[in-house]
């Protein structure tokens, strides 16, 4: 059955009695419940008659079941206990309401008439538009980007001498400090430490495996080689891990001393080779250059932590 | 016949004659909410003014703290030990942080429990997930600007797991610390994103969420008869709005209390070094961070697998969810798999994150 | 149908009842919190705890007392009965103070008691090389889970026991005849109060002095200090006037002056004589200034 629609004619089941002024719709289900009939014929209020009693709706004309005396038995409208759906908001009412016969129109712009012409200006909006955002891409990516890949700093450091090594195979902290300069902020020292150790043949040999170990730059250009006959070897001061300062200890259970780390219990051997926990890969090496004096120097490196493979990061 | 119109009510009649005011507001406020307002329906109004306190306390800290390695720090102590009542607004903003996250985990289980994220409300849920991300990186970043060491430690640790995302893990790891290794270009990136990129997404987003809610209409309760929803029936304005106040009143006398017993304490300044510090990311981070230590997630693979693997898994399974679960029941008690879910996820979260606690203890 | 008053479980009604009156007490207790905390008193310490469960009685009265009347009329369709209020109340506390009590000492037991077996079966040479981390979430979960079922079970007891309160105060009291929404309409408009006016007067006057309390008890600085912080001491520096410096340097010029001639004079006559009277003035004057 079509809704029935504002101003039709209402026709008891004798006869007109007059039209409809309002509808009523309900909040939960979206049907409309009641009608409102008012007009002549009524007697004065508007009768809130029930959608029920509504047998057929046509075209402008809507046919009650009732006789028109029976009329007065619906209840008048009490306007206040109701409010229009202007002024209230109930999500999708209106979707599948149709009770108003009609539509109200507003004419198109004689300019906005030629559709060729709208969807051209549509287009060319578009277009201009990322052409205005398009140049602001790549400058906008480099610019954030300025920091993230920054060269490495290959300078020879010197940390101390190798007269503080007496014994062989043994780890000899040596603390020294970095000048570090990240971007505008002034110039500061940064605290850093490596593990030196004199080692002897077969840890040197756990060490270099029997090749020369090569550093290269971002380019892939050859910056040092530590020779593996060099009885020194270094090691960069952070635990492969996840970055921690380790130490050197005697380990009462093993019965010689190690590299321990304290922050998740990594265990190297003097090689640098992992003996336990959760390091996942030996100790970095860093490129080592003594001179006649027995003068050290390293070139600082950091490498990614966690990893398997060895990345340098600084 | 009424006296004339007093100066209120002609400033009234001039804006809405311009405006339509009346008309707006009846629209803005007298939403009918089936079955009545509830305090269920809470949550989501809290969280805005959470937010806005947020913001608030945000803007007020940022007259005294700077952002530089150098000075985060000391203006963050400056703002704990001299501004008058700056302990207080900076433990406000804290607090307020964890009570976001709470209030988060409070609305997306209210909106889970209830079946509103069913048809149609599919797109607010879709908004309101990256609503709960956004907010997750409120948390994040805001931690590493007093620049102490827990601060920086969680941020480091924070940003390598992130490192194992493959493929874009790297460059997004090296985008967030503006270099190789974490310092002043991480602590200006962070304060940018914490300050600025993400309270702008936050409101657009919630803005979003709030419209694409009023289209689709709250979903009421998911049980009772329609002659009792239609009894209880009332308004947004004043009913849930009074819920809604009584409920900000109570959260924020929550957030000053627990500024009063817990004011912000910073550990010493950032090193490059954590000596005996044994870095911890802050508590609604901890399950993840616990659930890290199993030894079935050791090792690079095991390390992507439970950090980003898993976390991100899940996060599909919630956003595939309104377009998986099409059964338009939404009665808790009669959707098993639902209940128990939501059982099983909430007490997995608080089983880690109390073993993260208890674990502390056992760090050698 | 829903016109039809419902009977309902005990464990129900206890639990129809308690919810909302504890979530209803909620914010104001927490208030009270904030002034107490504020204060410097911790609200879980006495005596800011006795404070806190002596005010904590008209409010949870008052909450009861609602909450059991909204339940009667909508679910149960009895008119509720007068200080329906006190009543659950005190008995509601006698229960707390009884079974409560008993409650508490078998949870702590059943804590205590599944954390030592649970411990002991870890333990065992089969379990020993369990990983700490997995160690700690398992006992947990274990001991957890059965102190959660026996505080659910407990619970539930304690809910049914206070349903049942409720239940004889339902059955004493006489049914409604109004229909549901009539019914509903009651116990809403119960919420609104009969002399609007006086009542915000009174909760805004109330609130505004708790704030105007909160700001004059609420400490400037931080409670808790850094250790390694330094307050920078500042004295008070003195205003400078510099029209006071200046003669205080004019004064001061004028007795140094004055003392130099004493000297200079005594120097002369000190080849022998004793000083003279002008000497012994110039002296005492000195001595003045």
């Amino acid at each position: 059955m079509h809704q029935p629609k504002l101003k039709s004619k209402v026709r008891c089941a004798d006869r007109e009695v007059g039209e409809i002024t309002r509808v009523i719709v309900d909040p939960l289900s979206h049907e409309v419940s009641h009608i409102v009939v008012g007009g002549n014929g009524v007697g004065g209020a508007e009768r809130q008659v029930p959608v029920s009693e509504v047998q057929s709706v046509a075209d402008g004309l809507v046919q009650l079941r009732t006789a028109s005396s029976a009329l007065a038995q619906f209840p008048p409208l009490k306007r206040e206990d109701y409010v229009t759906i202007h002024e209230v908001e109930i999500a999708h009412l209106e979707d599948h309401l149709h009770v108003e016969s009609g539509e109200v129109l507003v004419p198109l712009p004689t300019l906005e008439r030629n559709v060729p012409r709208r969807t051209f200006f549509m287009n060319l909006t578009h277009a201009i538009g990322t052409l205005v955002a398009l140049p602001l891409a790549f400058p906008v990516l480099k610019y954030l980007m300025k920091p993230m890949y920054s060269p490495f700093d290959n300078a020879w450091l010197k940390v101390g001498n190798v007269n503080r090594i007496k014994t062989e195979d043994v780890g000899i902290q040596f603390k020294y400090k970095k000048k570090v300069k990240e971007a505008f902020m002034p110039e500061t020292d940064v605290d850093k430490n490596v593990w030196l150790l004199k080692a002897s043949p077969d840890v040197l040999e756990e060490v270099y495996k029997g090749k020369d170990m090569e550093f290269r730059d971002q380019a892939g250009r050859l910056v040092w080689t530590n020779k593996k006959d060099v009885p020194y070897v270094v090691f960069s001061g952070k635990c492969p891990h996840l970055g921690c300062g380790y130490k050197w200890r005697k380990v009462p259970k093993l019965g010689k001393e190690i590299f321990l780390c304290p922050c998740h219990l990594s265990i190297y051997e003097p090689s640098g080779k992992v003996l336990d926990g959760p390091a996942p890969r030996p100790l970095d090496t860093l490129p080592i250059r003594v001179d006649a004096g027995g003068n050290v120097e390293i070139i600082d490196m950091e490498f990614k932590a966690g990893t398997k493979a060895q990345t340098r990061i600084v | 016949m009424s006296s004339q119109p007093n100066v209120l009510e002609k400033v009234i009649a001039f804006v809405d004659e311009r405006v339509g005011l009346k008309t707006l507001q009846a629209k803005m406020l007298n939403e009918p909410v089936p079955g009545g307002s509830r305090w269920a329906y809470i949550f989501g109004s809290v969280l805005l003014f959470v937010f806005i306190m947020q913001a608030v306390t945000g803007i007020l800290l940022m007259f005294y703290y700077v952002p530089s390695a150098d000075h985060a720090y000391a203006s963050t102590q400056y703002i704990i030990h001299e501004v008058d009542y700056g302990w207080f607004l900076l433990s406000y903003h804290f607090w307020g942080s964890s009570a976001m996250v709470v209030m988060v985990f409070a609305h997306m289980s209210q909106v889970f429990l209830w079946g509103a994220y069913k048809s149609p409300r599919e797109m607010i849920w879709l908004v309101g997930l990256a609503l709960f991300g956004i907010v997750m990186g409120f948390g994040f970043t805001g931690y590493l600007l007093p620049w102490d060491q827990r601060a920086y430690w969680a941020t480091t640790v924070g940003v390598e797991i992130m490192d194992k995302t493959p493929i874009v893990g790297d460059f997004m790891a090296r985008f967030l610390k503006g270099g190789a290794t974490p310092g002043q270009m991480t602590l200006s990136r962070f304060f940018v994103i914490h300050v600025m990129i993400l309270p702008a997404a936050l409101m657009g987003l919630a803005g979003l969420h709030i419209f694409l809610f009023r289209k689709a209409g709250p979903a009421g309760p998911f049980r009772g008869t329609p002659e009792e929803l239609k009894a209880k029936t009332d308004y947004f304005f004043p009913r849930q709005i009074w819920k809604d106040m009584v409920a900000m009143g109570a959260v924020f006398a929550t957030i000053c209390s627990l500024a009063f017993i817990e004011p912000v304490v910073l550990l010493e300044e950032a090193t490059p070094d954590p000596g005996e510090y044994h870095p911890e990311p802050e508590w609604y981070f901890l399950f993840l961070f616990q659930l890290l230590r199993l030894k079935i997630f050791s090792g690079e693979f095991g390390q992507f697998l439970g950090a980003i693997a898993i976390p991100g898994a899940f996060m599909a399974l919630l956003a595939a969810l309104p377009f998986i679960d099409r059964s338009p029941e939404r009665n808790i008690f009669k959707r098993p798999v639902a209940l128990i879910g939501w059982i099983v996820v909430m007490a997995t979260i608080l089983i880690f994150t109390v073993s993260a606690i208890i674990n502390r203890e056992f760090l050698d | 149908m829903t016109d039809q008053p419902t009977q309902m479980s005990s464990v129900k009604l206890g639990l129809a009842v308690a919810w909302p009156a504890f979530w209803t007490g909620m914010p104001i207790k927490i208030v009270l919190v904030l002034l107490l905390l504020a204060m410097g008193q911790h609200p879980w310490e006495f005596p800011g705890l006795a404070f806190l469960l002596l005010l904590s009685i008209p409010v949870d009265i008052w909450a009861v007392g609602l909450s059991g009347r909204t339940v009667l009329l909508e679910r149960l369709g009895v008119e509720p009965p007068d200080s329906l209020g006190l009543t659950l109340w005190w008995q509601g506390a006698a229960l707390y103070a009884t079974y409560g009590s008993l409650a508490c000492f078998l949870e702590r037991q059943t804590i205590a008691g599944s954390k030592a077996v649970v411990a002991r079966i870890l333990d065992l040479e089969l379990l020993k090389a369990i990983p700490i981390a997995e160690r700690i979430s398992i006992e947990l979960t274990a001991w957890g889970s059965i102190a959660a079922v026996v505080l659910l079970a407990l619970t539930l007891g304690g809910l049914f026991l206070f349903g049942k309160l409720v239940q004889r105060q339902a059955d004493a009291a006489s049914p409604t005849a109004a229909s549901y929404e009539a019914r509903i309409h009651q116990w809403d408009l119960m919420r609104v109060p009969a002399d609007q006016p006086l009542m915000l007067t009174v909760v805004m006057a109330v609130g505004v002095t708790m704030v105007l309390l909160l700001w004059a008890v609420m400490p400037v600085t931080t409670p808790h200090p850094h250790e390694s912080y330094k307050q920078d001491e500042k004295k008070a520096v003195p205003m400078l006037k510099p029209t006071d410096a200046l003669q205080k340097a004019e004064r001061v010029l004028t007795q140094a002056e004055a003392s130099v001639q004493t000297l200079e004079e005594k120097a002369k006559k000190s080849k022998g004589k004793a000083p003279t009277t002008q000497d012994k003035k110039a002296a005492a004057k000195q001595k003045k200034a």
